[in-house]
């Protein structure tokens, strides 16, 4: 065989032909797909019930709807209808699902069998359990402490009564309480139940503090008109939000300028502002400063000249703009009395230092110059209960109560414990010896808790209690949207057969009976029915029925009772005197800690854990920090170039120090957080509660209030949490961060910021509204 | 060019079937000790179907890594056997054949092998069937014949075919030549296998007609596999470092030079463990050093123009993907020992005559070539994804597991016993072809030197 | 069962300006589409599933420093770059804009990850785990993957089809917005959002809230030309998604120099 050029070429051509023209064409149907999931027929048929009842993952008890598919809760849902919330949620919401169906749940009444704290329980049978608990109530009944979450409505009145029928208390845990807030609000707007903002008509906001985007106060119902705030229809501008905080927050984060001063000099800037108002007139027409000022105007509050002022606060330089720092508060001063309707709002760490009550006077008082006490933008005051009888604002216990609490249980005048859906022992300072208290031989504890916690280890009876969505209950929203609304809480489903829980409204019920008077009715249920005839006599609001039974029906339907016709509460007139009053209070914070820390310590509440109570729940501990991503983990934030500087890297696990004591986990470098600053969340640190809660040692997992002293904020006697001084050393161990975000710094790559994926317009003045 | 003694028919024989005739001490410990590597992958690959690819180091976003590199890889070896037989054989390059048979062999092992790679890398390996044949398994579903993957195995399919075919035709004279020296079972299957194989004329003609056909058949599909298998990557058009123009040739001529370099090595190999220092000699290795070089050479060159095209665009992901691979840590490290290892130092060992011919030297070259060619693929691969778009914020580097290595291992393990045990039953030098080159070659008169030649009538 | 279907072509609006990065849409996901429960090792190994997630992209340095919060999920492309590499069809374009993802049919290539620009798609590199308990809580309507192949955000189809199977086919209405979102046949994801940052609905209503701005980036290819913030994520490389962003409003933006790299 000849083999030249063109005889390979022709060869060589035969066969790439013979070896394509093999493949023959597929007809052009055979292309088409059809999809499964596009078939009917491949649907589940089941019906499904949406049930709408509260949600119970946060105090905000918001209204949800449950989708149930064969006694099954399936999907928790905002419910379109209940005015708080609209129809929508936060991260926490679905994960009511996971303590429903939680595989560390608590099967049934135990008692305790070793030594407390031991772990070492027998399960007894509730009528066991219940002839246990009323013999110790009849026992050692008398002074009892009943320890509770935040309590509202129906269940408060019954936890109250309950305690008052013992000669005992009732107080509300909250790990950072909101009880100078509570003064605050006393103080500034004479109100008992805490104040609604109307963000969503507001211009400007300038907010001191409070993480109201994630878990301060009532999140959701923020967010939604937080929304509105930025992009709602019909605005003439979208509302500019300056955050005055140390730390950056995820609400941080979402403003349109951060403004991270000293901790603790919140109250002293908001002075200076009303100084600066007061001085360039810039106050609301009609607006009496005469009154504010006791009549001394401008004089009152000389000491808070912005010159005076700005060297104390330590505004960073980077932010002025070449502006003296003077400047930029007369500049910020400026801008939040032209923008109107501007409102000011204050809480988390601007209220828990020494001086944190005269803070947050200070940043509400603001509110009056420019006009927004109770006008459309502003301050929205809660409406009264719309049944007298139910407390509309919650009891929540200050740090001064807790010490009160385990003193009078040192002292032997609290013999018997109760504790509902609170964990003191994990939630309290570890300096205040809660836990010492609990483990003494002459208490009896008996706690009602779903699931093992700290307190609950310690106790001498658990009674678990029906997780929310199994059980009646009830809330008057607090902040609510300014009219009456009374929420109902059903059970959606039963409890599986797995678990053997009892309500623990129904068991301080019958316990009650023929012990303390005014609680007469058997079961829960009863008293919210009462309620619920209650309300049909009203003969006003969302529910038109023809009969109480109906009314009934459509009241669980609807998931609650409101009134939006009811006319907004008006405020009174600003107290007398309120500005010098405040200023006569003005100190500068007080710093517990290490003298010689180099850091301020500032924990937050954590985005999905808050303080700990949600920490047994994979979906929340799956879901990441929105700021940093971390997950399953506590952290230290510092901040990124300081970390350089001290040849730190991400995951380096630092012990960080206070004159409490100590934790140790990793750090984080966090861009955004001053130098001087560290912050780490709550929620981790359980040492109890199951797998996903308490599975991690150190430093994967430990509770930032370890390191938090006995210091109290004045007048309220709260937990002065925020400030401490720290001090970080690294212990040459390093571990990985579990986070969302990748293993590079995520920042965008364009040529100019913003450029490629996240895109921005700036606003010019009016621009910017709702395209 | 001939050097080294003349050689007999008959001795051509005893040494070329002594592998198979008389069995050396060596082999069944080798053999065991290969199975034994093998094993171990076998079972480490069933622990990976057993328990997911959780087992594996692959993440989001680097969703391939070792095991599709280590498929790369052992396609680009498979190369060496079309390139050294077709090429040579329609070109008739005298000193290709020693070397022809053990690179088509290595050819058809390499691509097998390779062929595991991807299909234990799929989530669902049992159901490879759906996606590797053009038939509706699934629910009346063709493939679908956008897919590279589809165009991947049907290549890698057509090359395996035609490859075995290939070293079929080649094989059947030795075969019947096996069978003449055997008895018992043993020549009853060669019997069978030399498919009646005479020798005369007729037949010669057929064997050499289907050779050169499917040499002429086989250099486009050979091209194609490797351009196919550059487009699984370059098709990709979210990978920015894979969505070159020039991946096709790229790839294909890296797979020549390490396919070449394969089999110099295997060569050499065989020379020492077979005592065929008559039929391998210096003078082979010496003229495929100097192909290497060439061929190195215009691998390099589109290495270069690899890289100019990505960066000269300047698109920042693209950078940021560059960056990673020249100045991150190890990327950097091992970029460098790449390009060294691929690349300077072999051609830099090839060009002197004296190292040519050193089988040492030789050998180290080509190993080297090979994991640098590994390299260059894992370079490829992993960086192009950790850094795929500009999403930052789900970029993230790739570790390989314990697996991933074992598997990679064993491949190799693989490859090694399956020619042992070819080289067990079948002559891996083709007696006819070495026959072929005594009988054409002889002496000629140029000057006063005499010079050894080869003689053909065309 | 044959009636003719409406011709939806769903669509989503991503308003970035409203968006706080809360992770409410995160975990409503999980909820709904049986998402594998993310563990700490899932982390750890960047395995973690999130068919929609909230990115975090940094800017400046402090004290003028910013975070970006910026909600991806499968962007549901017209002209999707996973779908042709595809060996089995088991990702394809329906007829309602979706790009749907077919469990049974993948073999799990992650041919179709490689060439996702939106990084969106997750393997199943494990058999999903639930405790015996939690899986009481899994929806019926939604297939739990197995282990080896590919999962994605799907719209939420399950509730799409039961609202087009109650409302159309059974009431004789259209599913629109309000529907939609009164009776809970709207993407998990949006239900949830506090901020109202997600929008959903059908391109082909033009009473729908996300209509105009479809209407606006379809129209207008050159952004600069469009009368509303509408963008698409990588607009240019054509995947076409029928998903849109509106840009954010940055009042007070970072004085980076021009041709300065960020951070
Ligand atoms: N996958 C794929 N392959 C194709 C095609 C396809 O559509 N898809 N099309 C085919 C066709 S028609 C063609 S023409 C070829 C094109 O093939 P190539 O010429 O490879 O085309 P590009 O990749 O567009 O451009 C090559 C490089 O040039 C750089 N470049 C840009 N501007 C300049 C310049 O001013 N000067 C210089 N020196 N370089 C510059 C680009 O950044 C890019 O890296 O591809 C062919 N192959
Ligand atoms: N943005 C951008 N634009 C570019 C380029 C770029 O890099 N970027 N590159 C430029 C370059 S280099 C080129 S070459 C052009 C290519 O631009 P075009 O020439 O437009 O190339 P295609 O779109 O690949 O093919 C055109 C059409 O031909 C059809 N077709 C295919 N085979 C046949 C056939 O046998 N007969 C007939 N009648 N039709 C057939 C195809 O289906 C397709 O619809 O694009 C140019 N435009
Ligand atoms: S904020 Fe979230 S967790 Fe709290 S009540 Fe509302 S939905 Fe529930
Ligand atoms: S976003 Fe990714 S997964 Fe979704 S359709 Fe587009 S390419 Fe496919
Ligand atoms: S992983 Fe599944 S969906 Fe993706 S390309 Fe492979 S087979 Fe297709
Ligand atoms: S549309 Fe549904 S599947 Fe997609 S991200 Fe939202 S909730 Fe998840
Ligand atoms: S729920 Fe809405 S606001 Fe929250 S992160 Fe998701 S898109 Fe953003």
């Amino acid at each position: 065989m000849n083999l030249t050029r063109r005889n390979f070429l022709t060869w060589a051509g035969i066969s790439a032909a013979g070896a394509v023209s093999c493949n023959i064409p597929f007809p052009e149907a055979e292309l088409k797909i059809q999809s499964p999931v596009r078939l009917p027929e491949d649907l589940v048929k089941g019906q499904d019930n949406w049930y709408a009842t509260l949600c119970r993952q946060c105090p905000a008890a918001e209204g949800v709807l449950v989708r149930v598919m064969e006694g099954r809760a399936k999907k928790v849902q905002g419910n379109p209808k209940y005015p708080v919330n609209l129809g929508k949620q936060s991260a926490r919401c679905d994960a009511g699902l996971q303590a429903l169906y939680h595989p560390d749940r608590l099967a049934g009444p135990m008692s305790r069998t070793g030594a407390k704290g031991s772990g070492q329980y027998k399960a007894v049978s509730w009528d066991e359990a219940l002839n246990i608990l009323n013999s110790q109530l009849s026992e050692r009944g008398q002074g009892l402490a009943l320890i509770t979450e935040p309590l509202r409505a129906h269940l408060s009145v019954i936890a109250g009564r309950f305690a008052t029928a013992f000669g005992g208390r009732q107080l509300g845990f909250q790990t950072l309480d909101d009880t100078s807030y509570r003064g605050a609000v006393k103080t500034v707007f004479g109100q008992d139940v805490l104040p609604g903002f109307d963000l969503a008509h507001a211009d400007y906001l300038l907010s001191f503090g409070a993480d109201f985007l994630s878990t301060w106060g009532s999140p959701t119902q923020f967010s939604q008109a937080y929304g509105e705030f930025r992009q709602g229809a019909g605005r003439v501008r979208r509302g500019t939000h300056v955050q005055v905080e140390p730390r950056f927050s995820m609400t941080a984060a979402n403003a349109d300028r951060w403004l991270p001063i000293t901790p603790g000099w919140e109250g002293h800037l908001a002075m200076s502002l009303a100084y600066v108002i007061i001085d360039e007139k810039l106050q609301a027409p009609g607006v009496d400063v005469g009154n504010l000022t006791g009549g001394r105007g401008i004089a009152a509050l000389e000491a808070f000249r912005p010159e005076t002022v700005a060297p104390r606060i330590g505004l960073p330089q980077g932010l002025l703009d070449g502006h003296s720092a003077a400047d930029f508060i007369r500049e910020l001063a400026r801008d939040f009395a032209s923008h109107r309707p501007s409102l000011a709002i204050g809480g988390d760490s601007a209220g828990a230092h020494s001086n944190g009550q005269f803070n947050l006077e200070a940043i509400y008082a603001l509110n009056y110059l420019v006009g927004s006490v109770g006008a459309p933008g502003g301050v929205v005051f809660n409406a009264a209960s719309p049944l007298p009888d139910l407390p509309a604002a919650a009891k929540v216990g200050s740090l001064a109560d807790w010490a009160g609490v385990a003193e009078d249980i040192r002292s032997g005048k609290t013999k018997l414990l109760l504790v509902h859906q609170a964990d003191p022992v994990h939630g309290l300072p570890k300096s205040m010896g809660f836990r010492d208290a609990l483990a003494g031989d002459n208490l009896f504890t008996v706690s009602f808790s779903s699931f093992m916690d700290e307190t609950t280890a310690l106790a001498d009876l658990i009674l678990p209690d029906r997780v929310y969505l199994e059980d009646w209950g009830s809330d008057i929203p607090e902040p609510g949207p300014g009219y009456p609304v009374l929420g109902f809480q059903q059970p959606v489903v039963n409890p599986l057969s797995d678990y053997n829980p009892r309500s623990f409204a129904d068991i301080l019920l019958a316990s009650a009976q023929g012990k303390a008077g005014n609680l007469p009715w058997p079961k829960l249920r009863d008293f919210l029915r009462e309620s619920s005839d209650a309300l049909f006599a009203l003969k006003r609001g969302s529910i038109q029925a023809a009969d109480s039974g109906e009314f009934w029906t459509k009241l669980l339907q609807q998931g609650g009772w409101w009134d939006d016709k009811a006319t907004n509460p008006r405020p009174g007139a600003a107290p007398r005197d309120l500005l010098t009053g405040i200023a006569a209070r003005a100190v500068p914070p007080a710093y517990s800690g290490l003298a010689d820390g180099e850091f301020h310590l500032l924990p937050f509440a954590h985005n999905t854990l808050l303080d700990g109570g949600n920490a047994h729940l994979p979906w929340l501990q799956g879901a990441p920090d929105p700021v940093t991503t971390i997950t399953w983990q506590t952290w230290v934030e510092v901040n990124d170039r300081k970390v350089k500087e001290l040849k730190w890297r991400e995951g380096d696990v630092i012990k960080v120090e206070s004159a409490a004591g100590f934790i140790l986990a990793p750090v984080y470098p966090n861009p955004a957080l001053p130098p001087n600053v560290v912050a780490i969340p709550l929620g981790q640190g359980r040492r109890s509660g199951g797998e996903y809660a308490a599975g991690r040692a150190a430093p994967e997992s430990a509770n930032v209030m370890d390191l938090l002293e006995d210091r109290r904020v004045a007048v309220s006697g709260a937990l002065a949490w925020a400030g401490a001084r720290v001090r970080l050393t690294p212990t040459g161990e390093s571990i990985r961060i579990s986070k969302f975000e990748g293993s590079s710094p995520a920042r965008e790559i364009g040529l100019t910021p913003s450029e490629d994926i996240f895109k921005t317009v700036e606003s010019n003045g009016a621009a910017g509204a709702a395209h | 060019m001939q050097e080294g003694r003349a050689l007999t028919p008959t001795q051509i024989n005893r040494d070329l079937l002594r592998p198979i005739l008389e069995q050396p001490k060596w082999f069944w410990p080798a053999v065991f000790v290969l199975s034994l590597i093998v094993l171990v992958g076998v079972s480490v690959a069933g622990y990976m179907i057993n328990r997911g690819l959780g087992v594996t180091g692959l993440n989001r976003p680097v969703a391939w890594a070792f095991m599709i590199t280590n498929f790369v890889f052992w396609i680009g070896i498979s190369h060496a056997g079309v390139m050294l037989s077709a090429i040579l054989r329609l070109a008739k390059a005298e000193w290709r054949r020693p070397a022809t048979r053990a690179a088509e062999v290595l050819t058809i092992f390499a691509l097998s092998t390779a062929l595991t790679m991807p299909i234990m890398h799929t989530g669902r390996p049992w159901r490879a069937i759906y996606w590797l044949f053009p038939y509706d398994f699934a629910r009346g579903v063709w493939p679908s014949v956008r897919s590279p993957l589809v165009w991947d195995p049907s290549a890698i399919m057509t090359y395996l075919t035609s490859s075995t075919l290939f070293v079929l035709i080649a094989l059947v004279p030795d075969i019947a030549v096996l069978r003449d020296h055997t008895t018992g079972v043993a020549h009853r299957i060669y019997s069978l296998l030399s498919l009646g194989w005479q020798g005369n004329a007729r037949q010669w003609k057929f064997q050499v007609v289907a050779g050169v056909l499917l040499s002429a058949l086989i250099l486009p599909v050979f091209v194609s596999v490797h351009s196919i298998v550059s487009w699984d990557f370059g098709m990709s058009v979210t990978v920015k470092a894979w969505h070159s123009t020039t991946f096709a040739p790229y790839f294909v001529i890296g797979a020549v030079h390490s396919g070449v370099s394969a089999v110099v090595f295997v060569m050499i190999i065989l020379r020492q463990i077979y005592g065929w220092q008559d039929y391998i000699r210096k003078e082979h290795i010496d003229a495929l050093g100097r192909l290497l070089i060439v061929v190195a050479t215009a691998w390099f060159y589109f290495l270069c123009m690899e890289i100019i095209f990505g960066i000269y665009g300047r698109e920042a992901d693209e950078l940021a993907m560059r960056e990673m691979q020249f100045l991150q840590y190890p990327w950097n490290v091992l970029m460098i020992i790449f390009a060294g290892i691929t690349y300077f130092l072999p051609v830099a060992l090839w060009l002197p005559r004296t190292f040519r011919r050193n089988l040492w030297i030789m050998s180290f070259a080509c190993i080297s070539v090979n994991v640098g060619m590994w390299l260059e693929r894992y370079l490829i691969i992993v960086p192009g994804l950790a850094r795929k778009q500009v999403f930052t914020f789900t970029w993230q580097t790739y570790m390989p597991s314990w697996v991933e290595l074992t598997l990679v291992l064993s491949t190799f393990g693989l490859v090694s016993l399956l020619l042992l045990l070819f080289s067990r039953v079948f002559p891996l030098i083709p007696l006819y072809d070495i026959k072929e080159g005594e009988f054409l070659r002889t002496s000629v008169q140029v000057g006063r030197r005499t010079v050894p030649a080869t003689i053909r009538e065309d | 069962m044959a009636t003719e279907r409406v011709n939806h072509k769903w669509g989503m609006v991503i308003d970035l300006d409203r968006c706080t990065g809360c992770q409410a849409c995160v975990v409503a996901c999980h909820a709904e589409n049986n998402v594998p429960i993310n563990t700490q090792d899932r982390f750890l190994q960047h395995r973690a599933y999130e068919w929609i997630r909230i990115e975090r992209y940094w800017e400046g340095e402090f004290p003028n420093v910013k975070a970006r919060f910026l909600p991806v999920l499968c962007q549901h492309c017209e002209n999707a770059p996973c779908e042709p590499v595809c060996p089995v069809y088991a990702t394809y374009h329906n007829d309602q804009g979706l790009n749907v993802q077919i469990y049974n049919r993948c073999v799990g290539t992650r041919y179709c990850i490689n060439n996702c620009p939106y990084q969106v798609r997750f393997f199943n590199w494990w058999e999903p785990q639930w405790p015996a308990t939690l899986r009481n809580q899994l929806n019926p309507d939604v297939t739990v993957r197995s282990r080896g192949i590919m999962e994605k955000c799907t719209f939420c189809i399950q509730r799409l089809r039961r609202g087009e199977l109650t409302v159309e086919r059974q009431e004789g209405g259209r599913l629109d917005d309000k529907t939609m979102q009164e009776r809970n046949f709207g993407p998990a994801c949006v239900s949830a959002c506090p901020t109202n940052a997600l929008m959903f609905g059908d391109q082909r209503d033009p009473k729908s809230a996300i209509s105009p701005y479809f209407a606006d980036a379809n129209e207008h290819v050159h952004e600069e030309d469009r009368k509303t913030r509408a963008y698409r994520l990588l607009e240019e490389m054509n995947t076409k998604p029928n998903v849109i962003y509106l840009k954010k409003v940055d009042q007070y933006p970072l004085k980076l120099k021009q041709g300065e790299q960020n951070g």
